[in-house]
Protein backbone atom coordinates (compact mmCIF):
# COMPACT_ATOMS: atom_id res chain seq x y z
CA UNK A 1 0.00 0.00 0.00
CA UNK A 2 2.82 2.33 1.00
CA UNK A 3 4.58 1.61 -2.28
CA UNK A 4 1.41 2.48 -4.26
CA UNK A 5 0.98 5.70 -2.30
CA UNK A 6 4.61 6.62 -2.90
CA UNK A 7 4.20 5.84 -6.57
CA UNK A 8 1.07 8.02 -6.83
CA UNK A 9 2.85 10.79 -4.94
CA UNK A 10 5.77 10.57 -7.35
CA UNK A 11 3.44 10.67 -10.35
CA UNK A 12 1.56 13.68 -9.00
CA UNK A 13 4.82 15.47 -8.14
CA UNK A 14 6.24 14.76 -11.57
CA UNK A 15 2.99 15.93 -13.13
CA UNK A 16 3.13 19.19 -11.22
CA UNK A 17 6.80 19.57 -12.12
CA UNK A 18 6.12 19.03 -15.79
CA UNK A 19 3.02 21.22 -15.75
CA UNK A 20 4.88 23.99 -13.96
CA UNK A 21 7.68 24.14 -16.45
CA UNK A 22 5.80 23.28 -19.55
CA UNK A 23 3.85 26.42 -20.25
CA UNK A 24 6.05 26.40 -23.31
CA UNK A 25 8.04 23.15 -23.21
CA UNK A 26 9.94 23.95 -26.37
CA UNK A 27 11.30 27.15 -24.84
CA UNK A 28 11.96 25.44 -21.53
CA UNK A 29 13.92 22.65 -23.22
CA UNK A 30 16.04 25.16 -25.08
CA UNK A 31 16.78 26.95 -21.80
CA UNK A 32 17.65 23.69 -20.07
CA UNK A 33 19.97 22.71 -22.90
CA UNK A 34 21.87 25.99 -22.75
CA UNK A 35 24.18 24.36 -20.22
CA UNK A 36 24.57 24.09 -16.48
CA UNK A 37 26.95 27.05 -16.51
CA UNK A 38 24.34 29.28 -18.15
CA UNK A 39 21.84 31.53 -16.37
CA UNK A 40 18.69 32.37 -18.31
CA UNK A 41 18.16 36.04 -19.18
CA UNK A 42 15.76 36.35 -22.07
CA UNK A 43 14.25 34.48 -24.99
CA UNK A 44 13.08 35.51 -28.43
CA UNK A 45 10.40 33.32 -30.03
CA UNK A 46 10.67 33.40 -33.78
CA UNK A 47 8.06 32.17 -36.23
CA UNK A 48 8.51 32.99 -39.90
CA UNK A 49 7.06 31.89 -43.21
CA UNK A 50 9.10 31.20 -46.31
CA UNK A 51 10.36 34.25 -48.13
CA UNK A 52 10.92 34.46 -51.85
CA UNK A 53 13.67 37.03 -51.48
CA UNK A 54 16.10 35.91 -48.78
CA UNK A 55 18.28 38.77 -47.59
CA UNK A 56 18.54 40.55 -44.28
CA UNK A 57 17.27 38.47 -41.35
CA UNK A 58 13.62 39.29 -40.81
CA UNK A 59 13.00 39.04 -37.05
CA UNK A 60 14.64 41.93 -35.26
CA UNK A 61 14.87 42.85 -31.61
CA UNK A 62 17.10 44.89 -29.36
CA UNK A 63 18.82 44.08 -26.14
CA UNK A 64 21.39 45.77 -23.95
CA UNK A 65 24.59 43.81 -23.40
CA UNK A 66 27.09 44.78 -20.76
CA UNK A 67 30.86 44.85 -20.62
CA UNK A 68 32.66 42.20 -18.56
CA UNK A 69 29.87 39.70 -19.18
CA UNK A 70 30.01 36.46 -21.11
CA UNK A 71 26.75 35.74 -22.88
CA UNK A 72 25.54 32.57 -24.56
CA UNK A 73 23.11 32.75 -27.47
CA UNK A 74 21.45 29.36 -28.03
CA UNK A 75 19.30 28.72 -31.07
CA UNK A 76 16.68 25.94 -31.11
CA UNK A 77 14.45 24.90 -34.02
CA UNK A 78 11.11 23.17 -33.83
CA UNK A 79 10.98 19.84 -35.66
CA UNK A 80 8.80 21.16 -38.46
CA UNK A 81 11.19 23.99 -39.35
CA UNK A 82 12.52 23.78 -42.87
CA UNK A 83 15.59 25.90 -42.18
CA UNK A 84 17.94 26.35 -39.23
CA UNK A 85 17.46 29.32 -36.95
CA UNK A 86 20.44 31.66 -36.96
CA UNK A 87 21.34 34.93 -35.29
CA UNK A 88 23.20 38.03 -36.42
CA UNK A 89 24.26 40.51 -33.78
CA UNK A 90 25.06 44.12 -34.58
CA UNK A 91 26.25 46.87 -32.25
CA UNK A 92 24.79 50.37 -32.06
CA UNK A 93 27.10 51.47 -34.87
CA UNK A 94 25.47 48.82 -37.08
CA UNK A 95 28.68 46.79 -37.13
CA UNK A 96 28.23 43.02 -37.26
CA UNK A 97 29.67 41.54 -34.11
CA UNK A 98 28.75 37.92 -34.64
CA UNK A 99 26.73 35.54 -36.76
CA UNK A 100 25.81 31.96 -36.02
CA UNK A 101 25.56 31.24 -39.74
CA UNK A 102 28.57 31.08 -42.06
CA UNK A 103 27.24 31.63 -45.58
CA UNK A 104 30.52 30.43 -47.16
CA UNK A 105 30.47 26.99 -45.56
CA UNK A 106 26.72 26.89 -44.97
CA UNK A 107 27.42 25.92 -41.36
CA UNK A 108 25.03 26.94 -38.61
CA UNK A 109 26.28 26.99 -35.02
CA UNK A 110 23.74 25.93 -32.39
CA UNK A 111 25.20 28.34 -29.85
CA UNK A 112 27.63 31.21 -29.61
CA UNK A 113 29.47 32.40 -26.53
CA UNK A 114 30.10 36.10 -26.67
CA UNK A 115 32.60 37.85 -24.42
CA UNK A 116 31.20 41.36 -24.32
CA UNK A 117 33.65 44.21 -23.78
CA UNK A 118 31.51 47.07 -24.98
CA UNK A 119 28.33 47.99 -23.15
CA UNK A 120 25.53 49.17 -25.34
CA UNK A 121 22.33 48.42 -27.16
CA UNK A 122 22.67 45.63 -29.69
CA UNK A 123 20.41 44.52 -32.48
CA UNK A 124 19.59 40.84 -32.67
CA UNK A 125 18.35 39.62 -36.06
CA UNK A 126 17.01 36.10 -36.48
CA UNK A 127 15.99 34.15 -39.54
CA UNK A 128 15.93 30.62 -40.90
CA UNK A 129 18.62 29.58 -43.37
CA UNK A 130 17.66 30.11 -46.98
CA UNK A 131 14.70 32.23 -45.94
CA UNK A 132 12.83 29.01 -45.17
CA UNK A 133 9.78 28.81 -42.95
CA UNK A 134 10.21 27.71 -39.40
CA UNK A 135 9.69 28.35 -35.74
CA UNK A 136 12.31 28.44 -33.08
CA UNK A 137 13.63 30.23 -30.06
CA UNK A 138 16.80 32.16 -29.38
CA UNK A 139 17.76 32.05 -25.71
CA UNK A 140 20.16 34.55 -24.18
CA UNK A 141 21.97 33.42 -21.03
CA UNK A 142 24.86 34.63 -18.94
CA UNK A 143 27.79 32.31 -18.41
CA UNK A 144 29.04 31.98 -14.86
CA UNK B 1 45.38 81.32 -55.38
CA UNK B 2 45.05 77.79 -56.71
CA UNK B 3 48.09 76.69 -54.66
CA UNK B 4 46.54 78.20 -51.53
CA UNK B 5 43.32 76.23 -52.05
CA UNK B 6 45.26 73.00 -52.52
CA UNK B 7 47.21 73.69 -49.31
CA UNK B 8 43.98 74.30 -47.37
CA UNK B 9 42.50 71.10 -48.77
CA UNK B 10 45.62 69.12 -47.83
CA UNK B 11 45.62 70.54 -44.30
CA UNK B 12 41.95 69.67 -43.92
CA UNK B 13 42.63 66.13 -45.11
CA UNK B 14 45.57 65.66 -42.72
CA UNK B 15 43.43 66.98 -39.86
CA UNK B 16 40.57 64.64 -40.78
CA UNK B 17 42.83 61.57 -41.00
CA UNK B 18 44.66 62.37 -37.77
CA UNK B 19 41.36 62.80 -35.92
CA UNK B 20 40.00 59.51 -37.19
CA UNK B 21 43.06 57.56 -36.14
CA UNK B 22 43.69 59.19 -32.81
CA UNK B 23 44.31 56.30 -30.41
CA UNK B 24 41.73 54.21 -32.25
CA UNK B 25 39.01 55.81 -30.18
CA UNK B 26 35.59 56.55 -31.59
CA UNK B 27 33.38 59.34 -30.35
CA UNK B 28 31.80 58.75 -26.97
CA UNK B 29 28.19 58.38 -25.97
CA UNK B 30 26.36 61.65 -25.42
CA UNK B 31 22.78 62.49 -24.62
CA UNK B 32 20.86 64.02 -27.52
CA UNK B 33 21.36 67.79 -27.73
CA UNK B 34 17.91 68.70 -26.52
CA UNK B 35 17.51 68.47 -22.78
CA UNK B 36 14.13 66.87 -23.06
CA UNK B 37 12.70 64.63 -25.70
CA UNK B 38 9.85 66.29 -27.60
CA UNK B 39 6.56 64.75 -26.58
CA UNK B 40 5.51 64.29 -30.20
CA UNK B 41 8.62 62.21 -30.89
CA UNK B 42 8.03 60.03 -27.88
CA UNK B 43 4.40 59.51 -28.78
CA UNK B 44 5.46 58.19 -32.16
CA UNK B 45 7.22 55.24 -30.56
CA UNK B 46 6.00 52.06 -32.18
CA UNK B 47 5.02 48.99 -30.22
CA UNK B 48 8.29 47.38 -31.36
CA UNK B 49 10.33 50.37 -30.18
CA UNK B 50 8.67 50.22 -26.77
CA UNK B 51 9.35 46.48 -26.56
CA UNK B 52 12.97 47.18 -27.47
CA UNK B 53 13.34 49.77 -24.74
CA UNK B 54 11.88 47.29 -22.30
CA UNK B 55 14.53 44.77 -23.40
CA UNK B 56 17.26 47.34 -23.02
CA UNK B 57 16.77 47.84 -19.33
CA UNK B 58 19.52 45.95 -17.51
CA UNK B 59 17.99 42.89 -15.93
CA UNK B 60 18.19 42.86 -12.13
CA UNK B 61 19.33 39.26 -12.57
CA UNK B 62 22.40 40.56 -14.39
CA UNK B 63 23.15 43.04 -11.63
CA UNK B 64 22.67 40.35 -8.97
CA UNK B 65 24.94 38.05 -10.97
CA UNK B 66 27.61 40.75 -11.09
CA UNK B 67 27.38 41.15 -7.31
CA UNK B 68 27.85 37.41 -6.89
CA UNK B 69 30.86 37.44 -9.20
CA UNK B 70 32.32 40.22 -7.05
CA UNK B 71 31.64 38.07 -3.94
CA UNK B 72 29.30 40.68 -2.49
CA UNK B 73 27.26 39.04 0.27
CA UNK B 74 23.46 39.21 0.20
CA UNK B 75 21.88 41.94 2.29
CA UNK B 76 18.16 42.26 3.07
CA UNK B 77 18.76 45.96 3.73
CA UNK B 78 18.67 46.68 0.02
CA UNK B 79 15.14 45.33 -0.38
CA UNK B 80 12.11 47.58 -0.67
CA UNK B 81 10.62 46.28 2.56
CA UNK B 82 8.66 49.49 3.07
CA UNK B 83 6.27 48.56 0.27
CA UNK B 84 3.02 47.24 1.65
CA UNK B 85 1.05 45.60 -1.14
CA UNK B 86 -2.20 46.14 0.78
CA UNK B 87 -1.72 49.89 0.93
CA UNK B 88 -1.18 50.87 -2.70
CA UNK B 89 -4.05 53.23 -3.41
CA UNK B 90 -3.61 53.88 -7.12
CA UNK B 91 -2.80 51.91 -10.25
CA UNK B 92 0.31 54.11 -10.48
CA UNK B 93 1.52 52.93 -7.08
CA UNK B 94 0.66 49.30 -7.82
CA UNK B 95 2.48 49.21 -11.17
CA UNK B 96 5.56 50.99 -9.89
CA UNK B 97 5.73 48.71 -6.85
CA UNK B 98 5.29 45.68 -9.09
CA UNK B 99 8.42 46.72 -10.97
CA UNK B 100 10.40 47.47 -7.82
CA UNK B 101 9.48 44.14 -6.23
CA UNK B 102 10.24 42.35 -9.50
CA UNK B 103 13.82 43.59 -9.28
CA UNK B 104 13.99 42.48 -5.64
CA UNK B 105 12.66 39.06 -6.65
CA UNK B 106 15.47 38.73 -9.22
CA UNK B 107 18.02 39.61 -6.53
CA UNK B 108 16.53 37.13 -4.07
CA UNK B 109 16.28 34.36 -6.67
CA UNK B 110 19.91 34.72 -7.66
CA UNK B 111 21.01 34.47 -4.03
CA UNK B 112 18.49 31.68 -3.42
CA UNK B 113 16.91 33.48 -0.48
CA UNK B 114 13.70 31.54 -0.69
CA UNK B 115 12.04 32.57 2.57
CA UNK B 116 12.08 36.26 1.70
CA UNK B 117 11.26 35.50 -1.93
CA UNK B 118 8.00 33.84 -0.83
CA UNK B 119 6.99 36.96 1.10
CA UNK B 120 7.74 39.17 -1.87
CA UNK B 121 5.89 36.77 -4.18
CA UNK B 122 2.83 37.16 -2.03
CA UNK B 123 3.06 40.97 -2.40
CA UNK B 124 3.63 40.66 -6.14
CA UNK B 125 0.53 38.46 -6.38
CA UNK B 126 -1.61 41.08 -4.62
CA UNK B 127 -0.27 43.89 -6.78
CA UNK B 128 -0.72 41.94 -10.02
CA UNK B 129 -4.26 41.02 -9.06
CA UNK B 130 -4.93 44.66 -8.19
CA UNK B 131 -3.95 45.54 -11.76
CA UNK B 132 -6.00 42.62 -13.10
CA UNK B 133 -2.94 40.89 -14.52
CA UNK B 134 -2.61 38.16 -11.90
CA UNK B 135 -3.46 35.52 -14.52
CA UNK B 136 -0.02 35.95 -16.09
CA UNK B 137 1.85 35.07 -12.94
CA UNK B 138 2.12 31.38 -12.11
CA UNK B 139 2.59 32.04 -8.39
CA UNK B 140 2.23 28.50 -7.16
CA UNK B 141 4.86 27.09 -9.53
CA UNK B 142 7.26 29.96 -8.89
CA UNK B 143 6.77 29.50 -5.16
CA UNK B 144 7.40 25.76 -5.41
CA UNK B 145 10.49 26.18 -7.56
CA UNK B 146 11.76 28.81 -5.18
CA UNK B 147 11.31 26.51 -2.17
CA UNK B 148 12.86 23.54 -3.98
CA UNK B 149 16.02 25.44 -4.88
CA UNK B 150 16.38 22.75 -7.48
CA UNK B 151 16.14 24.58 -10.72
CA UNK B 152 17.21 28.17 -10.72
CA UNK B 153 16.87 28.50 -14.48
CA UNK B 154 13.22 27.40 -14.45
CA UNK B 155 12.58 29.83 -11.63
CA UNK B 156 14.25 32.70 -13.45
CA UNK B 157 12.45 31.81 -16.66
CA UNK B 158 9.01 31.68 -15.07
CA UNK B 159 9.57 34.89 -13.11
CA UNK B 160 10.96 36.86 -16.05
CA UNK B 161 8.43 35.37 -18.48
CA UNK B 162 5.55 36.36 -16.18
CA UNK B 163 6.76 39.96 -16.11
CA UNK B 164 7.26 39.96 -19.88
CA UNK B 165 3.70 38.71 -20.43
CA UNK B 166 2.24 41.28 -18.03
CA UNK B 167 4.20 44.02 -19.76
CA UNK B 168 3.00 42.89 -23.20
CA UNK B 169 -0.61 42.56 -22.07
CA UNK B 170 -0.64 46.02 -20.54
CA UNK B 171 0.84 47.60 -23.65
CA UNK B 172 -1.53 45.79 -26.01
CA UNK B 173 -4.58 46.75 -24.01
CA UNK B 174 -4.13 50.48 -23.80
CA UNK B 175 -2.28 50.48 -20.50
CA UNK B 176 1.15 51.44 -21.76
CA UNK B 177 1.41 53.94 -18.92
CA UNK B 178 1.30 51.09 -16.39
CA UNK B 179 3.80 49.01 -18.35
CA UNK B 180 6.14 52.02 -18.34
CA UNK B 181 5.84 52.29 -14.58
CA UNK B 182 6.77 48.63 -14.17
CA UNK B 183 9.84 49.10 -16.34
CA UNK B 184 10.89 52.26 -14.50
CA UNK B 185 10.37 50.44 -11.20
CA UNK B 186 12.59 47.54 -12.23
CA UNK B 187 15.30 49.93 -13.40
CA UNK B 188 15.27 52.24 -10.39
CA UNK B 189 15.46 49.30 -7.96
CA UNK B 190 18.31 47.68 -9.90
CA UNK B 191 20.09 51.03 -9.94
CA UNK B 192 19.48 51.42 -6.20
CA UNK B 193 20.90 47.97 -5.53
CA UNK B 194 24.04 48.67 -7.56
CA UNK B 195 24.60 52.13 -6.08
CA UNK B 196 24.10 50.98 -2.50
CA UNK B 197 26.49 48.07 -2.92
CA UNK B 198 29.18 50.22 -4.55
CA UNK B 199 29.39 52.37 -1.41
CA UNK B 200 30.63 49.37 0.54
CA UNK B 201 32.31 47.51 -2.31
CA UNK B 202 33.80 50.15 -4.60
CA UNK B 203 34.74 47.73 -7.34
CA UNK B 204 35.66 49.33 -10.69
CA UNK B 205 33.48 46.87 -12.63
CA UNK B 206 30.44 47.83 -10.57
CA UNK B 207 31.29 51.53 -10.88
CA UNK B 208 31.45 51.12 -14.65
CA UNK B 209 28.10 49.32 -14.73
CA UNK B 210 26.54 52.27 -12.88
CA UNK B 211 28.16 54.77 -15.25
CA UNK B 212 27.02 52.77 -18.28
CA UNK B 213 23.38 53.25 -17.29
CA UNK B 214 23.72 56.59 -19.10
CA UNK B 215 23.31 54.56 -22.30
CA UNK B 216 19.74 53.56 -21.54
CA UNK B 217 18.58 56.43 -19.37
CA UNK B 218 17.46 58.48 -22.33
CA UNK B 219 15.36 55.59 -23.64
CA UNK B 220 13.72 55.30 -20.26
CA UNK B 221 12.87 59.00 -20.27
CA UNK B 222 11.50 58.68 -23.79
CA UNK B 223 9.32 55.80 -22.67
CA UNK B 224 7.83 57.87 -19.85
CA UNK B 225 7.55 61.11 -21.85
CA UNK B 226 4.05 60.56 -23.32
CA UNK B 227 2.61 60.21 -19.82
CA UNK B 228 4.41 63.07 -18.07
CA UNK B 229 1.37 65.32 -18.16
CA UNK B 230 -1.10 62.59 -17.27
CA UNK B 231 -1.34 63.60 -13.62
CA UNK B 232 0.70 64.77 -10.66
CA UNK B 233 2.22 61.34 -9.98
CA UNK B 234 3.53 60.93 -13.52
CA UNK B 235 4.78 64.52 -13.57
CA UNK B 236 6.78 63.86 -10.42
CA UNK B 237 8.22 60.64 -11.82
CA UNK B 238 9.34 62.36 -15.04
CA UNK B 239 10.98 65.05 -12.91
CA UNK B 240 12.84 62.37 -10.94
CA UNK B 241 14.16 60.76 -14.11
CA UNK B 242 15.38 64.15 -15.32
CA UNK B 243 17.14 64.68 -11.99
CA UNK B 244 18.99 61.40 -12.43
CA UNK B 245 19.85 62.33 -16.00
CA UNK B 246 21.31 65.63 -14.81
CA UNK B 247 23.74 63.72 -12.61
CA UNK B 248 24.84 61.64 -15.58
CA UNK B 249 25.37 64.62 -17.88
CA UNK B 250 29.16 64.83 -17.36
CA UNK B 251 29.79 61.08 -17.18
CA UNK B 252 31.72 60.16 -20.31
CA UNK B 253 31.55 56.90 -22.20
CA UNK B 254 34.16 56.44 -24.90
CA UNK B 255 34.82 53.55 -27.23
CA UNK B 256 38.01 51.92 -28.45
CA UNK B 257 37.68 50.28 -31.83
CA UNK B 258 38.61 46.72 -32.69
CA UNK B 259 37.41 43.66 -34.57
CA UNK B 260 35.93 40.60 -32.85
CA UNK B 261 38.04 37.44 -32.59
CA UNK B 262 36.33 34.08 -32.99
CA UNK B 263 37.28 30.46 -32.36
CA UNK B 264 35.31 27.23 -32.72
CA UNK B 265 34.91 25.26 -29.50
CA UNK B 266 32.92 22.08 -28.83
CA UNK B 267 30.73 22.59 -31.90
CA UNK B 268 29.89 26.14 -30.95
CA UNK B 269 31.53 29.45 -31.58
CA UNK B 270 33.30 31.66 -29.02
CA UNK B 271 33.63 35.29 -29.94
CA UNK B 272 35.60 37.84 -27.97
CA UNK B 273 34.91 41.47 -28.65
CA UNK B 274 38.07 43.57 -28.77
CA UNK B 275 36.15 46.80 -29.14
CA UNK B 276 35.69 48.27 -25.68
CA UNK B 277 33.61 50.87 -23.91
CA UNK B 278 35.20 52.94 -21.18
CA UNK B 279 33.50 54.97 -18.51
CA UNK B 280 34.99 58.20 -17.22
CA UNK B 281 33.25 59.11 -14.00
CA UNK B 282 34.76 60.97 -11.06
CA UNK B 283 34.17 59.97 -7.43
CA UNK B 284 32.10 63.14 -7.02
CA UNK B 285 29.92 62.24 -9.98
CA UNK B 286 29.43 58.73 -8.63
CA UNK B 287 28.59 60.11 -5.19
CA UNK B 288 25.97 62.37 -6.81
CA UNK B 289 24.42 59.46 -8.67
CA UNK B 290 24.35 57.32 -5.52
CA UNK B 291 22.64 60.10 -3.58
CA UNK B 292 20.06 61.06 -6.19
CA UNK B 293 19.19 57.39 -6.75
CA UNK B 294 18.79 56.76 -3.03
CA UNK B 295 16.63 59.83 -2.50
CA UNK B 296 14.33 59.16 -5.44
CA UNK B 297 14.02 55.42 -4.88
CA UNK B 298 13.15 55.99 -1.22
CA UNK B 299 10.56 58.61 -2.18
CA UNK B 300 8.96 56.12 -4.56
CA UNK B 301 8.99 53.32 -2.03
CA UNK B 302 7.88 55.29 1.01
CA UNK B 303 5.36 57.55 -0.72
CA UNK B 304 3.67 54.45 -1.98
Amino acid sequence: MKIYLSFIFLLVSAGIMVHGQSSDPFVTNCIMNAGSDARYLKDFRVQLGKTVTPGEPRYKAQMSLWKNTKYRFSMCNSEDSEGHLFLNLKDDANKTVLSSFDPKSGKTYPYIDFICNKSGIYQLSFDFTGGQKGSGVGVVSMIK
Amino acid sequence: MKGKSVLILLLALVFFISCRNSSKTSSGFVFPEADSIPLAEAEKLSAEAIADISNNIASPVEIANLLQVLSVPFSPDYLASAIDANKQPTAFAKALSLGILGADLGYLNMYEKTGTAINILSDIKKLAEGLKVGQFFDFETIKRLSLNKSNLDSLLFLSIDSYTRIDKYLRENGNGHLSTLMIVGVWIEGQYLATQVVREFPDPVLKDRIGEQKIILNDLIMLAAPYCNRDIEYRALCGYLQEIKDHYRDVKITYTLGDPVSVEKNGGLVIEQTETSNVEMSDEQLAGIIEVTRTIRNKLVINN
